[in-house]
């Protein structure tokens, strides 16, 4: 049987003991080849007293691992011109391999072996330390991340896996030792509850082969629970943080949103289009910079994820101009619930985004980012396929609704960090 | 080692006869369509109280030419699914349009409008001073922008690499319209500009429409020589800033080759050696400096041992003479004397031993494996060819990057001692202030 060479449909194989194969066929002309690895090892796993660990342990897996020094990992990667790459949420933690179509299969081999037997080498766990207690030093201070850290403590409860943003605390970092690693590794990065895409010129039948041989004795085990209960409704407030000696006020506003997979999300994700989420056409980019001249960024983004989401407005700005734009965001996102979007305004906006999509298929690594978010949300195969039909399928009176449930202005929290006082 | 080339696509080249060159790089299965417009004005071409006119030029190419208006440019290519952006540099201004393949007249109309003819309007000139403004105090947020700001106004006293493509602050508050118009009249134009168009399309048919939609422009824009010679440093330069930030932060500069001077391969590959990759000819999906390089020299002499959390080095050969920086971010509780001094030990070192053979063929072999995937997706592919062509020629590439796998040990030890002399070297060095790090 001929297999789908559409890279926007993904082909979902067996279950490797929870594990679930799924392939992607690179866009024509594509010479590379991507794969990744997402499980449940997220930052909302960290245990208490230990914040920070989830990302200690996305960091150091793709740094050593099985015979393979930091150094040596390094050079082998050189040596097949390859890269890897490691991402860090709330609930997931990915690793990535990126290189030639050709080699594959020992890519693929190399995969596994950093997610399965990461080292943990006392000098390389200390430094990645070193790097989080910058980190967190730079979260502090600088307005961007302070602006996005206190929003996010303002919407979520204590204890909420959304509420943090990973790095933990001076303390909780170093209190993790090599040990906690090895635990915390163990029980999040199985196979139960986990998926590995590849994207690339192999067909199914070898990637499952190839994935059985490289994963074969990869710990079977029941998938985490991630305890996450729906936030209070946060009732809207203006928090600001005073960051002297900064150029630039970060304005953030935000609040709870859906989850990935939910009915409304088509709604959602067009009502964060109109409001800031598409570049150039959105309503935040022509009011605050193109209109007023008064922000060099202005934008929107909903972050959906498997249990909830949150939604975010965002503008850097002046201190003699922050008050403007914090109204100016205010007012465009409570216009988004109140008055219906006229039938032009949202066609163009979905036209756009309809007809980006092939502009999602120029590279392997373009296309892989679609094929990831499918299979860890365990979205139908043609999911992308049917991505304009849903988009259509959603009226303007939708987009009010989903826009007054989900990007709630009334409930909107406000963070401005930054040099308030102009100088 | 086999004999490794550039993967560059083949292409088709022309000039039109008002001086416009044209590439065409066609990939029949490509579903976009990337056009790229590079023109050779850059803040190489400013003067002190018009520095960032380059940079505000490129803001104004989307407020407005004949047929459209504020906006316009935005609206006709996102309605169509396509995404658009133009960045300054110090060599060159580069606008660019990636649209699926059955909609590239939508960017060849619209660059073939405003290449002669932006308005420029004094009311639009004037909302964008604050957006400008807004860009750079973005930028002024992040220590690192403090200080390479302030590596290059003290490396250089004449040439004008001394200043930032965004522009001095008060220059930015002062630049007027007039100047703004007659700066674009100047430099942009068929002569100075160079078409790359990449992708899903039929080069004849294509080559008959830039023909058509550009020949009928007039044939205008300089490429003006930079008449400034930056003279020989003949003694360290140093600055101490203070200011809100997280852990001590050092940068320090050399001199360093253009890019067409012998020099330049045996500089880059020092790079590769004390920092870890080139930017040219680096792996990855993105424009090198894609992560860490535990085998690289700095790397080992500064993180390793827990003097600091990042340390690394750049050269990206310009034009002109510019510098090779290394840049390293202290550990807490680390001095910027101890970083300081484990830097010059580094460079010192490679100049007194230079590369083991196993570092040389690593180096090498990172470089011929990195380049093999770099003309992946027709906006790369327009990206590279453009940035080649407007700093000397697409073929130029291929021979940089044979010089660079042909250097030798003993080119790169001499290389360095030539490179890193005490005389020739800036130092400015970021102590964070107190207020910063109140969390």
């Amino acid at each position: 049987m001929a297999e789908p060479r559409d890279p926007l449909r993904v082909e979902y194989g067996s279950d490797l003991h929870g594990l679930t194969v799924v392939r992607q066929a690179a866009p024509p002309g594509a010479a590379s080849f991507s794969a990744t690895y997402v499980g449940p090892a997220g930052w909302g796993f960290d245990p208490p007293g230990q914040e920070g660990i989830a990302r200690l342990v996305n960091v150091l897996a793709p740094s050593a691992a099985g015979p393979y020094g930091r150094v040596e990992l390094a050079r082998r990667l050189d040596r097949a011109g390859a890269t890897l790459s490691r991402q860090c949420a709330p609930e997931s933690a990915e690793v990535t391999i990126w290189g030639p179509a050709a080699e594959w299969d020992a890519l693929l081999g190399l995969l596994a072996e950093v997610v399965r037997h990461p080292r943990f080498d006392p000098d390389d766990v200390a430094r990645v330390r070193r790097q989080v207690l910058e980190r967190q030093l730079r979260e502090v201070s600088q307005p961007a991340p302070r602006a996005e850290r206190e929003l996010l403590r303002a919407i979520f409860p204590k204890g909420h896996p959304y509420r943090e943003t990973g790095l933990g605390d001076r303390r909780s970092v170093a209190r993790i030792d090599r040990a906690a690693l090895r635990r915390f590794h163990r029980t999040h990065y199985t196979s139960g509850d986990a998926v590995l895409v590849v994207t690339g010129p192999a067909r199914l039948g070898a990637v499952e082969r190839a994935a059985r041989r490289s994963f074969t004795g990869f710990a079977e085990t029941n998938a985490p629970h991630l305890d996450v209960a729906a936030p209070p409704t946060p009732t809207s407030g203006e928090r600001t943080v005073e960051l002297p000696g900064r150029s630039q006020v970060e304005v953030r506003l935000g609040g709870p949103s859906v989850a990935r997979s939910a009915p409304e999300f088509p709604a959602v994700f067009l009502a964060n289009e109109l409001l800031g989420g598409r570049p150039l056409l959105s309503r935040l980019f022509q009011r605050v910079r193109e209109r007023g001249g008064l922000a060099y960024h202005a934008s929107s983004d909903v972050e959906a994820m498997r249990f909830g989401g949150y939604w975010t407005a965002q503008a850097g700005t002046g201190a003699e101009r922050w008050r403007k734009v914090v109204a100016m965001l205010r007012d465009e996102v409570a216009r988004l619930g109140r008055s219906t979007v006229s039938a032009a305004e949202l066609g163009a906006i979905r036209e756009s985004t309809i007809g980006e999509i092939p502009l999602a298929l120029e590279s392997t690594t373009d296309a892989h980012e679609l094929a990831v978010d499918v299979a860890y949300h365990r979205l139908p195969a043609d999911y992308w396929v049917r991505w304009p039909e849903a988009l259509r399928a959603v009226p303007p009176g939708r987009v009010r609704d989903a826009a007054r449930a989900a990007l709630d202005a009334r409930r909107a929290v406000t963070v401005v960090a930054g040099p308030l006082a102009p100088a | 080692m086999r004999a490794v080339r550039v993967p560059r696509p083949r292409t088709r080249s022309f000039v039109l006869p008002n001086g416009l060159r044209v590439l065409l790089a066609p990939r029949p299965e490509s579903p976009t369509a990337s056009v790229w417009v590079w023109y050779r004005v850059g803040s190489k071409n400013e003067h002190p109280g018009i520095t960032g006119a380059s940079h505000w030029v490129e803001h104004m190419l989307f407020s407005g030419s004949p047929r459209y208006g504020k906006g316009e440019i935005d609206r006709a290519v996102v309605l169509v699914g396509g995404e658009l952006n133009a960045f300054t540099d110090t060599d060159f201004t580069a606008y660019f349009t990636t649209v699926p393949r059955e909609h590239l007249s939508v960017p060849l109309d619209i660059e073939s409008d405003r290449m002669t003819r932006a308005l420029i309007p004094d009311v639009e000139v004037e909302r964008e001073r604050t957006v400008i403004y807004s860009e750079r105090e973005g930028n002024e947020n992040y220590p690192e922008f403090r200080v390479e700001e302030e590596l290059y106004q003290l490396a250089f006293r004449t040439h004008p690499y001394r200043w930032d493509a965004l522009g001095r602050r008060s220059d930015i508050e002062r630049m007027t319209p007039d100047e703004l118009r007659a700066y674009y009249h100047r430099y942009y134009g068929t002569r100075n500009a160079t078409l790359v168009i990449a992708g899903g399309f039929d080069p004849r048919a294509t080559a008959a429409e830039v023909t058509r939609r550009f020949s009928p422009l007039p044939p205008t824009g300089d490429d003006v020589a930079v008449g400034d010679v930056e003279p020989a440093q003949r003694g360290e330069r140093r600055a101490e800033l203070a200011g809100p930030g997280t852990t001590p932060y050092l940068e320090v500069g050399w001199r360093a080759p253009a890019l067409d001077d012998p020099a330049a391969p045996a500089t880059m590959l020092l790079d590769a050696l004390l920092g870890g990759e080139t930017r040219l000819f680096a792996a990855g999906a993105g424009w090198g400096r894609a992560g860490e390089h535990p085998s690289a020299r700095l790397y080992r002499a500064l993180v390793d041992p827990g003097l600091a959390v990042r340390a690394t080095s750049e050269y990206r050969p310009r034009q002109y003479p510019g510098l090779f920086t290394i840049q390293a971010q202290a550990a807490r509780g680390v001095s910027l004397d101890r970083i300081e001094a484990a830097v010059a030990e580094v460079v010192e070192r490679l100049g007194r031993s230079g590369p083991s053979p196993t570092e040389m063929r690593d180096a090498r072999t990172k470089l011929a494996r990195g380049v093999a995937l770099a003309y992946e997706g027709a906006s790369r592919t327009g990206f590279r060819l453009g940035y080649f062509a407007v700093l000397r020629s697409p073929e130029f590439e291929d021979q940089l990057f044979r010089a660079v796998l042909g250097v030798t040990a003993a080119q790169v030890r001499s290389r360095a001692r030539e490179l890193f002399r005490d005389e020739a070297r800036t130092v400015v060095r970021y102590s964070p202030t107190a207020e910063g790090v109140d969390g």
